[in-house]
């Protein structure tokens, strides 16, 4: 399956047991997440195999893979979304940050003020601009009018909004575009100051022009938070993603750096896939 | 609307025009270059004129290649074997195109030597050995684009070496022939042209097979300054 390719950079990570080695071509020394030997069932349906896949802090790693691959099911097992889906079983561990997300003694809320989780749909909650992003904020801390006001403003600024909505703080959060939704969405994960910013899709509901500033935002917040992608459009993991990780039927097949994966990928079915051969 | 497989489709038959234009760029040029070595060789008029139409055609087989490799970019995003293919045709285009170019230049000076009766070529014998080899160095890296193996042309650099060797030979015998006053001056400055295309044919060969490792395996062979690699052979006694 492999093609000839220099291997001296790569390091074939295998589960002691069955799981299929995943050609991972980097070994990420300062990672912020995770996955060991993840696997995740959906009721008798083993969805995860041992996945194992380190993800780097403060850069953005793309997961890919066709519809079906498991991609969504690994980015919500990092803030245990999966939790709220019945006859979900998660097995191994999701290190975040040193520790284990599924260890006894995590709180998934905390957990989720450090993750905020972007959807494919934005899905601002049914109240005025503001409230939107002052929820979360009252949720978590105790804080004075004028502190929310000054989170709720920089929240916005950071999710580059702020010029667009700032006249229109009292309108209902529906009233706005979709593109501003979403940017709305992004907000509002922002003001609780999370680590981690998980998107899964977050472009494919926008047109063009609202992808592109989401995408431009993708740059901007890397700085400050690490950032994983779940993505169907392979042209915007190249762009925005410094890895890549492809999966295909539950299983972890390639991680390189993005611009590798793309150029000169070491798996014959992460060659297929990208150039849709096949998914 | 088009759907994913659609589109792929329409990639899959882009890149096998492409692949088809390819390959018959690589043998006109090819075949310009033999043409044109045979005819100065012999001082074959008529046949030099024909390499002037082989130019003409392979120049416009590289400007339609040119822009079918930015049509398919532009229209399919491309991404690996699929992007090294065309951005590897892209490059490799041009190497083509001027080995098509040198070739009519032989031409040329094939036309020039035949109205001078000047004495065929065989005078300088290691012209055709440099001929020969260079020739030889086209067609390998050429076959490789063309069956699309990496491990025939990752020494190619070396044997460009040997070329560059004779290049500086030629160069100096003539030199001496000039000297002697055995060729014209005209005759030898022609000479030297004929020395220094061939050399550069060499070079654009070598920067097919380069490409056609890079578009085969995805490695960028390392670029040894010609310099470089000439630290390895001992100097000529006589012209150190």
């Amino acid at each position: 399956m492999a093609k000839s390719k220099p291997a001296e950079s790569a390091v074939i990570v295998s589960a002691e047991s069955e799981a299929t080695p995943a050609y991972v071509a980097v070994d990420i020394q300062d990672a912020l997440i995770e996955a060991r030997d993840l696997s995740i069932w959906y009721s008798k349906k083993q969805a995860i195999h041992k996945v194992n896949l380190k993800i780097p802090r403060h850069q953005v790693t793309a997961i890919i893979g066709p519809s079906g691959c498991g991609k969504s099911t690994v980015l919500r097992s990092i803030n245990r979304m999966n939790d709220l889906i019945p006859y979900c079983r998660t097995q191994g561990q999701m290190i975040v940050d040193g520790e284990d997300a599924y260890g006894p003694n995590v709180d998934p809320v905390l957990l989720r003020r450090k993750i905020g989780l972007i959807f494919q749909k934005p899905n601002p909650f049914p109240k005025n601009v503001y409230e939107n992003i002052a929820f979360g904020v009252k949720l978590h801390y105790q804080a004075t009018k004028e502190e929310i006001d000054g989170v709720v403003t920089s929240a916005l600024q950071q999710a580059n909004l702020w010029d667009e909505v700032s006249g229109r703080m009292d309108e209902s959060a529906l009233s706005l575009s979709g593109g501003q939704q979403q940017r709305l969405c992004i907000a509002r994960a922002l003001a609780v100051e999370p680590d981690i910013l998980l998107m899964d899709e977050p472009c494919s509901a926008l047109d063009p022009v609202a992808t592109a500033k989401i995408e431009d935002l993708i740059f901007e917040l890397k700085k400050d938070m690490t950032i994983v992608i779940v993505t169907h459009n392979m042209q915007q993991a190249a762009r925005v993603a410094d890895y890549t990780a492809f999966m295909y039927l539950g299983r972890l097949v390639e991680f390189d750096r993005t611009r590798d994966l793309f150029e000169r990928p070491h798996e014959e079915l992460t060659e297929n896939y990208i150039t849709g051969r096949f998914g | 609307m088009t759907t994913k497989t659609d589109q792929r489709k329409a990639l899959a038959k882009g890149l096998a025009k492409l692949n088809e234009n390819m390959l018959t760029l690589a043998e006109l040029s090819e075949l310009a270059i033999r043409k044109a070595v045979d005819c100065f060789i012999r001082l074959d008029d008529q046949g030099a004129r024909e390499i002037f139409t082989l130019d003409q055609e392979i120049y416009a087989l590289q400007l339609e290649i040119e822009r079918s490799c930015v049509d398919l970019i532009a229209l399919h995003a491309p991404v690996a074997r699929d992007l090294r293919g065309i951005t590897t045709s892209l490059k490799i285009t041009t190497d083509l195109d001027r080995i098509g170019r040198y070739a009519k230049d032989l031409g040329e000076i094939t036309l020039q030597f035949r109205g001078r009766n000047v004495a065929p070529a065989s005078e300088i014998v290691k012209i055709r050995e440099m001929a020969n080899r260079t020739i030889d160095m086209v067609d390998k890296a050429i076959d490789a684009f063309v069956k699309r193996d990496a491990e025939s042309v990752r020494q190619i650099a070396e044997d460009d070496d040997v070329v560059d060797r004779l290049h500086d030979e030629v160069f100096a015998e003539i030199v001496r022939l000039m000297s002697n006053r055995t060729m014209e001056i005209e005759t030898g400055a022609r000479y030297i042209l004929v020395n220094r295309y061939l050399e550069r044919i060499a070079d654009h060969a070598v920067n097919v097979g380069m490409r056609v490792v890079y578009m085969v395996t995805g490695d960028w062979l390392p670029r040894v300054r010609a310099a470089d690699r000439a630290k390895h052979y001992p100097k000529d006694p006589e012209n150190p």
